[in-house]
């Protein structure tokens, strides 16, 4: 079953979403050069879960104006299956790679409000001032609390807000790009990732956010738990058999996202799928699914376009 | 917020201690049972009616209750003290104690204040645009602890002893301070824009707790040790804090000031932080 938008079929499927824990972690530094660079630092081998502790990317740029110490911003999402496997990651992160990186200090991202739990991340990074770290205290008794660590370095200090707010997030929200070529499949990705960033929370761990390989569960090797998605390379699409590929696609690439709700995925799914259908020589849109069988969320592409 | 409207009357030779000009004791209550509160006079009870005229209305819950005393009572001592909500407003000067031990709500004084404003403060705002006296946000004679949260705003110049014992919180002098600012400072955060005087930070011990000196400093104890000169990224919160949350547009300017950091006092193994804005 398909239906048709902007002359482009898309199929009736849903992408199938897992449960994580996320957190948004926003690092400042003396411009926006040197918060970037953390924070694509920070964010480096870290596309899937497959083989790497996290997921992470940046998530987007923030104006001095609302960044908490007026300094630029660059807002960093970052993903885990367990809270204990989003702590670690960032721990190890923030410590190897913003710590060490010249100008820049952190901030919570998802206040505490907002956050299913907050984790101990400055208060654990602390230690690395060997002693001569220095808590600092504000607005206690009379805005609302907050504590931070200033980590003393050679450069000056690094500033490390205390605690960092977790949140039950959603991973693997995801659609196929099918096109003609490879330029026009590429460019209708590259726009559906400019659209999904858009929408606040979501994060696209994948190099540039794309997927090209796909993936899928196991192999024909023992030793290889994943491998890639053959049913949707056109490459083989006569000799692999039960292949996916339609006629006339030579290029699929999967656009991957997570977000901190299963709202903000499907949004920008939907922003996402817009802004590649766009694109001629896009010829079809489909998206990854385990027909259920292993994702708590199951997010229709006809649900979140809101095609009845 | 309800406004209830306490007029001066004529007032005794012997200061008043009227803790009961606090929204938490007069909410809930009449006219009448507000007249009727207790003063002290010396050792004399007496009531709030004989020296204050109560108009306006009370608010069933403190949070909402605003008490304005309109008229100069600078012998009428505790106005706020112990307040945990809700709002006083005194227009004119205030005698000793004011906002003693509160611990929510906020007290403004748009004149003067005496001595042991805000002593032993737990929490809320207290804001004087004039001066105040000695012994603000201090410890009484004996505690361990001053302040432990909240946040002063002096709009003029201070006294001696400010800030002694200072455990949590903050104090902003907008004007000059007295000797002894944060003696026996544990922790805490006091800003002052004007001249600091001297021996500031005595036996402080730290805990996170610094002074940052904005304006002039006359002279720095030889037990804080100059660790370097630079522009610390926390200081940036600290004075936009100072800006957006509490009006003070002069923080701006030493948005990208240098520091130099002296810790101490080291005669006491303190690490506590003395940080002197660096003028240009």
């Amino acid at each position: 079953m398909s239906f048709e938008l902007n002359g482009v079929e898309i199929e009736d499927t849903f992408a199938e979403g897992f449960s994580m824990w996320g957190s948004r972690i926003i690092i400042t530094a003396k411009n926006k050069k040197w918060a970037n660079i953390a924070a694509t630092t920070m964010t480096g081998f870290a596309t899937s879960v497959i083989a790497c502790d996290c997921e992470a990317s940046v998530e987007r740029e923030i104006p001095p104006e609302e960044t908490p110490d007026g300094r630029p911003g660059t807002a960093v999402m970052i993903f885990g299956f367990s809270k204990n496997k989003l702590a670690t990651p960032m721990l190890n992160r923030i410590g190897q790679c913003v710590l060490t990186c010249p100008t820049t200090a952190i901030f919570n991202g998802i206040p505490e409000e907002e956050a299913d739990a907050m984790l101990d991340i400055g208060a654990s990074l602390r230690f690395f001032g060997d002693g001569y770290q220095v808590k600092m205290r504000m607005g206690d008794g009379w805005l609302g609390r907050q504590r931070f660590w200033r980590i003393p370095v050679m450069e000056g200090e690094f500033l490390a807000e205390a605690k960092f707010g977790a949140i039950r997030a959603v991973a693997g929200g995801n659609f196929l790009v099918m096109g003609a070529t490879e330029d026009a499949t590429l460019e209708a990705s590259e726009r559906a990732i400019e659209a999904i960033h858009t929408v606040p929370g979501v994060a696209t761990p994948f190099p540039g956010g794309l997927c090209r390989s796909g993936s899928k569960v196991g192999s024909r090797y023992t030793f290889l738990k994943a491998s890639t998605n053959t049913p949707f390379c056109p490459a083989i699409k006569r000799t692999f058999p039960d292949s996916q590929v339609p006629d006339g696609v030579n290029c699929v690439i999967e656009v991957v996202l997570n977000g901190l709700d299963e709202e903000s995925v499907k949004r920008a799914m939907a922003e996402g799928i817009r802004a590649a259908i766009e694109v001629p020589g896009v010829l079809r849109i489909t998206a990854v699914n385990f027909g259920g069988k292993l994702g708590k969320f199951q997010i229709g592409l006809k649900d979140a376009l809101g095609v009845e | 917020m309800e406004e209830l409207r306490l007029t001066p009357k004529k007032m005794p030779d012997v200061p008043v201690e009227a803790e009961v000009i606090s929204p938490d004791a007069v909410s809930g209550k009449t006219l009448k049972d507000v007249r009727a509160l207790p003063v002290y006079v010396g050792n004399t009870k007496r009531a709030l009616g004989d020296f204050f005229k109560v108009s306006g209305r009370v608010a069933e819950d403190a949070s909402e209750q605003l008490i304005v005393v309109d008229g100069e009572v600078p012998d009428v001592k505790y106005v706020g003290a112990g307040m945990t909500t809700g709002r006083v407003l005194v227009e004119g000067c205030v005698g000793m104690h004011a906002g003693a031990q509160m611990s929510g709500g906020e007290l403004v004084v748009t004149g003067s204040a005496s001595d042991w404003a805000a002593a032993e403060m737990k929490g809320g705002l207290l804001r004087i645009h004039g001066d105040a006296g000695n012994q603000l946000g201090a410890a009484y004679r004996g505690s361990a602890e001053g302040m432990t949260g909240g946040c002063i705003v002096v709009g003029g110049s201070v006294g001696v002893e400010a800030g002694a014992f200072l455990r949590r919180g903050m104090i902003v002098i907008q004007g000059d301070v007295g000797s002894f600012l944060g003696v026996h400072m544990n922790g805490g955060e006091i800003f002052v824009f004007g001249k600091v005087s001297r021996r500031i930070g005595a036996e402080a011990k730290g805990n996170g707790g610094f002074i940052a000196c904005l304006g002039e400093v006359e002279a720095l104890l030889p037990t804080y040790i100059h660790d370097t000169t630079y522009r610390p990224d926390f200081m940036k919160l600290y004075l936009r804090q100072l800006r957006e949350e509490l009006g003070i547009e002069r923080a701006t300017e030493f948005l990208e000031a240098s520091f130099r950091r002296y810790r101490g006092d080291v005669a006491v193994g303190g690490n506590g932080e003395i940080l002197v804005a660096v003028r240009e």
